[in-house]
């Protein structure tokens, strides 16, 4: 049987706390205390499966960098490092 | 005694999803993608329509405005074939894949297990087959081709020499591949019957026609080569689903990926690749597959990689899913000994001998190395993927 490809970096969910417009507060547990960038994804609108998130790049109280996204179609955080 | 099973418009039948579907109406298979803009297979009622294979579309329509072309699928007919094989196979014949719809096996040593006679040996293939098919015989491989065609669906047909063949079209003669083209020019000479060519001296056909001439008239006089068949071997293979149309760098990042987890699985047991077959699932519908044989047995992805990506530059349209299935084995790769004794042949040569026992314990995806598929890619997790370490 042919295994499922294994993708570096694939997202996991997270638990966020989000304020208004959507900035993360806090991410599984941790205060975000700042938000470094954020950015909006749009691709595959051509096809069946569309795909929209809305990216922040955020540091956490601890000093940590974590990019997490809301996905727009599905709903639900999800975080990539 | 040879026999020979023919299986009608097999590739027809299959693209338009059943035997069944050919009684509806006038069909053709259309050219497949990239090719040229000539009608394959065609159903019997096209045929009594004045269509027939190999026509311009323009023209085949003109004949049959109600022609309905069917999208080619030669990955669907490879499998379904295969399966046909099998089942040839699964009676004790040593099957020659003469091409799709064409087998012949020789039935001389399967008398014992199927009862003595040769009505029972085809009775056990018929059975096996489990599909309508045409069964004839003969004492040679184009003997028992030429009886299966005049066969008829439930009856098998025998042809014992030459003197049964002299009735027989000249058109039979393109199951041979030495003499496919011949029965055109034969025409033109106004010889439609193989007791025509027969009746000639040899040395005029051989003068006319060549190598091909001189072995269409040892055909017609019921002389054939013997039998070759087919090993018959473990499939192995590997299919991806790209999430979306892939071309060009993504299809090569596909394509290596591929080749890693092939050679990572335990089943090849260190032999090399003879020949391999790359398939795809096109975007538009439709799919497209090449068989390539490779000049020398390989082990070494990086060559592999290279002789496959020269066919897969052949892919006429976005794929949807990439397959690579090995066909033909060689011998195991011998451990080659360095010119020199250079330190990096004998770490490489640790390293390849540990990650075979890693393999061993934890399966194929034991030992991976990050490959890049889509570098460029905005969605993160669709950059780098992990793919079976290969040297």
């Amino acid at each position: 049987m042919t295994p499922a490809v294994r993708r570096v970096g694939a997202p996991r969910p997270v638990r966020v706390c989000a304020g208004a417009g959507g900035r993360p507060l806090e991410v599984d547990g941790s205060e975000i205390v700042a938000v470094r960038e954020s950015w909006l994804v749009e691709d595959r609108w051509w096809s069946e499966a569309p795909l929209r998130r809305r990216y922040w790049e955020v540091v956490t109280l601890a000093g940590g960098d974590l990019v997490v996204y809301r996905d727009l179609v599905g709903g639900g955080w999800f975080a990539h490092r | 005694m040879v026999v020979a099973v023919i299986l009608p418009r097999f590739p027809l039948a299959i693209a338009a999803g059943g035997r069944a579907a050919l009684a509806e109406g006038p069909l053709a298979l259309a050219p497949e993608p990239g090719r040229a803009p000539l009608v394959g297979e065609v159903s019997a009622a096209a045929e009594a329509l004045g269509v027939a294979p190999g026509m311009k579309i323009s023209e085949a329509l003109a004949r049959a405005p109600a022609l309905k072309l069917i999208a080619a699928d030669p990955v669907a007919v490879a499998d379904a074939w295969e399966k046909v094989l099998v089942r040839l196979e699964s009676v004790g014949a040593e099957v020659e894949d003469g091409g799709v719809g064409l087998a012949c096996f020789e039935a001389g040593g399967l008398g014992g297990l199927h009862g003595g006679s040769l009505d029972a040996v085809v009775k056990a293939t018929r059975s096996a087959l489990k599909l309508p098919a045409r069964i004839g015989a003969g004492p040679s491989r184009f003997c028992a081709v030429v009886a299966a065609s005049q066969a008829r669906s439930r009856r098998p047909s025998v042809v014992n020499g030459a003197d049964q063949l002299s009735g027989a079209p000249v058109t039979l003669l393109a199951h041979n591949p030495a003499t496919a083209k011949l029965p055109e020019q034969l025409a033109r000479f106004g010889i439609t019957a193989l007791g025509q060519l027969a009746a000639l001296p040899r040395d005029s056909v051989a003068d006319r026609f060549g190598r091909a001439g001189i072995a269409a008239w040892e055909l017609a006089h019921g002389n054939d080569g013997p039998l070759r068949p087919r090993r018959p071997s473990e499939p192995i293979d590997e299919t991806l689903t790209l999430t979306e149309s892939a071309s060009g760098p993504q299809l090569a990042s596909a394509l290596e990926l591929l080749v890693d987890r092939l050679l990572a699985r335990s089943e090849l047991g260190g032999r090399t690749l003879r020949a391999a077959t790359l398939s795809a699932h096109l975007a538009e519908g439709g799919t497209w597959r090449e068989r390539v044989v490779f000049r020398e047995p390989l082990s070494d992805a990086f060559r592999i990689r290279t002789a496959l990506s020269l066919r897969l530059a052949l892919l006429p349209a976005p794929a949807q899913a990439l397959r690579l299935a090995a066909e033909q084995f060689g011998p195991a790769a011998p451990a080659a000994e360095a010119l020199f004794d250079d330190a990096k042949f004998r770490r490489a040569g640790r390293l390849s001998e540990a990650i075979g026992q890693l393999r061993a314990l934890a399966g194929p995806q034991a030992a991976l190395r990050v490959l890049l598929a889509e570098p460029d890619s905005r969605i993160p997790e669709r950059r780098v993927v992990l793919t079976p370490y290969e040297r």
